[in-house]
């Protein structure tokens, strides 16, 4: 048995080896109250350990979805009225104030005119809509605040060169000399960035919300595309020390092992407003009354694909703790949002006996229906609800005294064991949650561990746990899939499927356990719908052949369509208005502006008059020239040494411009040159350098 | 002075080189989140307005008034649509003699989920956020309204194939779905409410780096294409718009006065918004949460008229104001808004004395300092102004008697002539708004009518004179460049040029007499701000000086330069529709590749 699951897995990798090795927007205008709203809309939140100071821990909040590059003339920025975020949980036990966050971090955002009367946003080195932001510190779950940032600098948008670098602009060196200059140091040691970036979050959006077409099957034509491409978000970035995020206020160091449950932190990050908004018939909007929240996001997705659309409004205006206590009550709410957990919408269309037929792009993604034989995890049916109260359970996780509760809470949820915990609960390292590695075939039994991240507050967080160390960005081991990756070694790589010893396989420290930039969620979280995660447990697939199929597919859009810094803020520095992707080339060549016509100079205007673009050339360069009396025309292009190799024009015109296309392409590098002759006289002659 | 304008000259009918018609003629984002409030409200966001007379129905006037900018076309899972609690209206003025609108439109959006238990947006034959309008008309400017259709059907975005042609989907082909949103009103009017590709065009990364059009590093881009927006699409009789509910063949001729309506657009939402919470407590009650309430009076929150006014015109300090004014409180707050066009600041990058040397785009563009020797309509300067009160000015639009008010309020607002009125009043037939064909080269006497959009309730409307024929779509001589290239045919070209005769000259139907879809807006603007409506006036440029060189021809360089002017976009990424409502099908958002 042992062998034979050891043996599927290692055909699904060589499998998964020979495939592209790559996975939805996250959080983007994904519920209808929030999209008219894009200043509060949070879009994605990462939590990771440094690569390069594992003693600190990097978060993310990202806000303002499909900025376009070019989107002037206000461009897009952090909105003032608007409280924007970071939350920590790092403690479930019940003393005075971890019911609920432990540690927040609120930006606030304001913004001035420097010089009022000019619609350009940047000129002469004046910035309107220049934003600052205050920081303030809770340390006790948002009782006490603390100023921690004053007057924080806020870059402005990367407009392009002529308002950023040049002297009619900024006159800044570059653009990310503005974002070097906007890193702040809190006075509590943190480090700070807020301003704008490229949306490292990667997605087809225009495949997988055509009805799940990812990868694309079912647009003749269409391949997939980043939907994400070449558009900015607004950014909050934090680089926080593991002592100041860790409970007990322990260094990373005195980790008991690279899996001390100590060190788990539930990481969420929202929005809110004032509940009334005034608009004034002046054009101002008044606010007042108490906050109220807006957007909220913890995993990625959540909102997107889990929660349907009649119940994401409710959810963005809930906290985590809330969402949580739902299932608590005498009513029966647990229907709304646990149920999309445990009998998940997507996995609707990965269940033939359902909706499987309509989702052709899913067609590798199969639920287990009879793991093991026995164990079906297909919406609506037992999962492993038929062990509850069994002795088996002894000492696991699914044992009453210890979740069993949480985790098997009745029948029909058959991802309660999977879905919500890595949603709600995080995985503690506990059986069933460890590799089949040494399991013998006994998904019960003890196995490799991989995984704890358990903060069992039941609510939608992104669980990091800090004692896990980074993997190298530049190893050959890093990968995208995360802890998916990490179980795939830890079953198959020699170097860990020989023993259930706790060791550091690589991208342990990857989504869902917190949130690399580089992870690609939507592929992980669709193979996770799709079961693979009971598999790595143990539960496999009743088919050989599916967990490959499970841990090949991708959604075709696997990276961020830029790199990513390798020093903070991570996120790369924003895509300029004038980049090659901000809009659609129209070929225009500019014509010559033709100096002033010569009665008021006192000099004749030139009798000829010829330019040429684009000049370098490599292909077809526009020569113009204007006719200022009607003449016979000759146009010749000589080479260097002085030989004619082409006429261009030759005949009468009359007075006015002309073009004529020159193809260089033939032509072998170097100069060559126009000479312009004019009823017999040369009046010209210009210089074209061939590429 | 006088002495000047007498000077016999023999260019009185002007030839411009045959080389400008060789060059294709050849212009910004209109007003996509134009100003700081609004660009954070995009549902309410308007950022365009056409009025045209409807090439397949010449007794028809099309109105379309486009809103929510910047749609991608892949923007999943809930795509974009018209907002509920929102009042989307069109106004439109036909009578100077009574106050504020004449008629107005108002559209009012409802939407439902068919299927709450998706996150998609549409699956196996159910459309989730399903939005449906109800048409409201008043013909006696607000105080009574009608409901003129119920229940209107909006498209659904044209997410895939998937969603929308398989059965799996809607089971429909896109196009099938937008013709069954044609609708007709109870009152006759065609009306059509959906999303369509944006037919704004305009190099926006250009544009807004300092006004780098065209650009000088690299080349021009659309930055508006493959982007879809939320249009509302209207077509009219002519006899329900004309103040006096005659049919266009009733006009006393294609410049009839009587036939001029303004028209603008706007949207609207409630004073107050109360955003709700969930009860909490134990048990948890959710009873309120993700919810918000909408109530108080509505306030008017976007508004357009003629394009790029508050994207451009505006400086960033006034824009939020000037969305909330109507345009009928623009007079009364001319002592803000009046100098924007007096003395707009986009001329202050097409004046060497002033900041010309920071735009090396524009430096095709220069603004007349001295024409005809003495004329300074740089900003600041004088303009016409010392010709107020003149014997010269008699039955000119600037006589005292006549408009002198308006048009001549004051030194040091040289624009007053050209482009206050063009944004503020529409241009009436009369002397000096005629083309310098036939003036002598005084560009007070009488020439060649070339446009009457008159409507001076001095607010900022896209005037429209219905009488004015239609240039078809497909004749050599339609051109994007509209008034302008209808000024440049009556100056040069000798089917026009011989005679001052009332004539219709293609293009006459071309912004800003009216705007077609088509129309390169940008481009006439700034070539406008570059003084070119006062050359064809015969305001000439600067290097233009027949006391010198009695034979030279009033079309220099600096006016070829003006004319070949071009921001480097010079139409839409699509075609137009040849029918009703003429703007293209949304972009679709599995074919999107390249943003």
């Amino acid at each position: 048995m042992k062998r034979k699951i050891y043996a599927s897995i290692l055909m699904g990798v060589m499998l998964v080896n020979t495939f592209p090795v790559t996975a939805l927007a996250s959080s983007h205008r994904e519920a209808p109250m929030i999209l008219g709203d894009p200043l509060a809309d949070n879009t994605d939140v990462y939590a990771f350990r440094n690569p390069d100071d594992p003693t600190k821990v990097t978060l993310i909040a990202n806000f303002i979805p499909f900025q376009l590059p070019q989107g002037g003339p206000n461009f897009y920025q952090f909105g003032e009225n608007v409280r924007y975020e970071i939350h920590i949980d790092n403690n479930v036990a019940n003393n005075t104030y971890t019911a609920g966050d432990d540690i927040v971090y609120r930006f606030t955002f304001s913004k001035t005119n420097e010089d009022p009367t000019t619609f350009f946003n940047i000129r002469l080195g004046k910035q309107n809509l220049k934003t600052t932001y205050q920081l303030d510190r809770s340390m006790d779950g948002g009782v006490n605040f603390t100023t921690i940032v004053t007057k924080g600098i806020v870059p402005p948008p990367n407009i392009g060169p002529r308002s950023i670098s040049s002297p009619v602009g900024l006159n800044a060196p570059d653009y990310n000399t503005l974002i070097n200059n906007a890193v702040a140091t809190a006075s509590t040691g943190e480090k700070v960035f807020c301003g704008t970036a490229d949306d490292p979050f990667f997605v087809d959006l225009g495949g997988i919300f055509d009805l799940g077409d990812a990868p694309r099957t079912g647009n003749v034509g269409t391949k997939p595309v980043d939907g994400l491409k070449c558009k900015n978000v607004s950014t909050i970035v934090m680089q926080v020390d593991i002592a100041t995020l860790q409970k007990d206020k322990k260094a990373v160091s005195q980790a008991k092992n690279i899996l001390d449950g100590d060190y788990v932190i539930g990481v969420w990050a929202s929005a809110s407003r004032r509940k009334i908004r005034t608009l004034n018939t002046n054009g101002t909007e008044s606010f007042q009354g108490a906050w109220v929240q807006v957007s909220r996001l913890g995993m990625p997705l959540t909102n997107e694909v889990i929660n349907p659309i009649g119940e994401k409004d409710l959810w963005n205006s809930l906290t985590p703790y809330e969402e949580g206590a739902i299932g608590d009550n005498i009513y029966n709410f647990d229907q709304i949002f646990n149920d999309n957990l445990y009998n998940p919408e997507l996995a609707l269309y990965m269940d033939d006996s359902q909706f499987g037929g309509a989702v052709p792009a899913f067609t590798p993604l199969r639920i287990q229906k009879a793991s093991l034989g026995q164990f079906d995890f297909r919406n609506g049916k037992m999962g492993l609800q038929g062990l509850k109260g069994n002795p088996a359970l002894a000492g696991t996780a699914l044992d009453e005294a210890i979740a069993g509760g949480i985790l098997l809470p009745g029948p029909g949820k058959p991802r309660s064991v999977d879905m919500y915990p890595i949603f709600r609960t995080g995985v503690p390292n506990l059986r069933p949650y460890q590799l089949a590695t040494g399991k013998g075939g006994n998904p019960l039994a003890a196995g490799k561990p991989f995984i704890n991240n358990f903060l069992p507050n039941r609510g939608d967080m992104l669980r990091l746990n800090m004692a896990v160390p980074p993997t190298p960005r530049n190893s050959a081991d890093f990968n995208t899939l995360g802890l998916v990756w990490a179980a795939v070694l830890g079953l198959t790589d020699p170097r860990f499927n020989t023993n259930t010893t706790l060791q550091n396989i690589p991208n342990m420290d990857g989504f869902p356990n917190g949130r690399r930039l580089e992870d690609d969620v939507t592929r992980i979280e669709l193979q996770t719908v799709s079961g693979i995660v009971l598999a790595a447990i143990g539960l496999s697939y009743e088919e050989p052949a599916r967990l490959g199929q499970v841990l090949g597919y991708t959604t075709g859009v696997e990276r961020n369509d830029t790199t990513l810094k390798a020093m903070f803020p991570y996120v790369q520095t924003p895509w300029p208005g004038n980049c090659n992707c901000a809009g659609q080339a129209t070929g225009y060549v500019q014509p010559a502006v033709l100096p002033p016509s010569a009665s008021t100079m006192g000099i004749a205007a030139p009798e000829f008059f010829m330019t040429t673009a684009p000049n370098p050339a490599s292909g077809t360069t526009t020569i113009r020239y204007r006719v200022e009396t009607p003449s016979q025309v000759l146009l010749e292009v000589y080479n260097e040494a002085g030989n004619r190799i082409q006429v261009l024009v030759n005949q009468r015109q009359e007075e006015g411009t002309y073009t004529v296309p020159f193809n260089t392409s033939t032509l072998s590098s170097g100069i060559y040159f126009v000479k312009a002759v004019s009823n017999g006289q040369i009046k010209q002659a210009l210089r074209i350098v061939k590429n | 002075m006088q002495k000047m304008f007498t000077k016999k000259r023999r260019l009185v009918y002007l030839l411009l080189p045959l080389g400008v018609f060789a060059l294709s003629l050849v212009l910004m984002s209109s007003s996509h989140r134009e100003a700081p409030l609004i660009s954070n409200d995009p549902l309410a966001d308007n950022t365009d307005l056409y009025v045209f007379r409807s090439p397949d129905n010449s007794n028809r006037v099309n109105i379309i008034a486009n809103y929510i900018p910047f749609e991608l076309p892949q923007g999943g899972p809930n795509y974009y649509n018209f907002g509920t609690n929102i009042r989307y209206e069109v106004h439109i003025d036909n009578n100077i003699n009574t106050k504020g609108d004449d008629i107005i439109y108002r559209f009012t959006f409802q939407n439902t989920n068919e299927d709450p238990s998706t996150f998609f947006n549409i699956r196996l034959g159910k459309q989730n956020l399903k939005t449906t309008y109800t048409l409201q008309r008043s013909m006696n400017g607000g105080m009574s309204f009608t409901n003129i259709i119920t229940n209107g059907v909006v498209p659904p975005n044209n997410i895939g194939a998937r969603s929308i042609e398989q059965p799996v989907g809607l089971n429909r082909t896109y196009n099938a779905i937008m013709n069954d949103a044609i609708l007709t009103a109870t009152t006759g009017e065609k009306v059509f409410c959906g999303p369509i590709d944006d037919p704004f065009f305009v190099d926006l990364g250009g544009a807004f780096d300092l006004g780098d059009l065209p650009r000088q590093g690299d080349g021009a881009r659309d930055g508006l294409a493959k982007y879809n927006v939320h249009s509302i699409c209207l077509q009219i009789d002519i006899s329900t718009l004309q103040k006096d509910g005659k049919t266009v063949a009733q006009a006393a001729n294609i410049l009839d006065p009587n036939y001029v309506i303004g028209v603008w657009a706007s949207s609207s939402r409630r004073a107050t918004k109360t955003l709700q919470s969930a009860n909490g407590g134990s048990p948890f009650d959710l009873t309120g949460g993700g919810t918000f309430t909408e109530d108080g009076a509505w306030v008017q929150v976007s508004r357009l008229a003629v394009p790029l006014v508050n994207e451009v015109i505006n400086p960033i300090g006034s824009k939020d104001l000037w969305n909330a004014l109507t345009p009928y409180q623009d007079l009364a707050n001319i002592g803000t808004f009046g100098e924007y066009s007096y003395n707009p600041e986009l001329a202050l990058y097409m004046d060497d004395s002033k900041f010309g040397a920071a735009i090396p785009a524009f430096r095709a563009l220069r603004v007349q300092s001295r024409s005809l020797g003495q004329f300074d309509f740089r900003n600041g300067r004088m303009g016409l102004f010392g010709l107020k009160g003149s014997p010269a000015l008699a039955g000119t639009a600037l006589a005292e008697s006549a408009f002198g008010g308006l048009l001549l309020p004051g030194p040091g607002k040289p624009r007053s002539v050209d482009i206050w009125p063009i944004i503020h009043t529409g241009v009436p037939n009369m002397r000096p708004y005629q083309l310098a064909t036939g003036k002598g080269g005084n560009p007070l006497a009488e020439g060649k009518p070339f446009i009457g959009n008159f409507l001076p309730n001095g607010g900022d409307m896209i005037r429209l004179n219905m009488a004015v024929p239609i240039t078809p779509r497909n004749s050599v001589d339609f051109s994007s460049l509209g008034l302008v290239q209808a000024a440049v045919l009556g100056l040069t070209d000798p089917r026009f040029n011989t005679n001052k005769n009332l004539e219709f000259i293609p293009n006459m139907d071309g912004f800003p007499n009216g705007r077609r879809l088509e129309d390169d807006v940008t481009r006439i603007e700034l070539q406008a701000i570059g003084g070119v409506v006062l050359a064809a006036l015969g305001l000439f440029y600067d290097d233009y000086n027949p006391a010198a060189m009695p034979a030279q021809s009033p079309v220099t360089n600096r006016l070829v330069n003006t004319i070949t002017y071009s921001t480097g976009v010079e139409k839409n990424d699509t075609t137009f529709k040849t029918a009703f409502p003429f703007v293209q099908t949304p972009w679709r958002g599995t074919l999107i590749t390249n943003q």
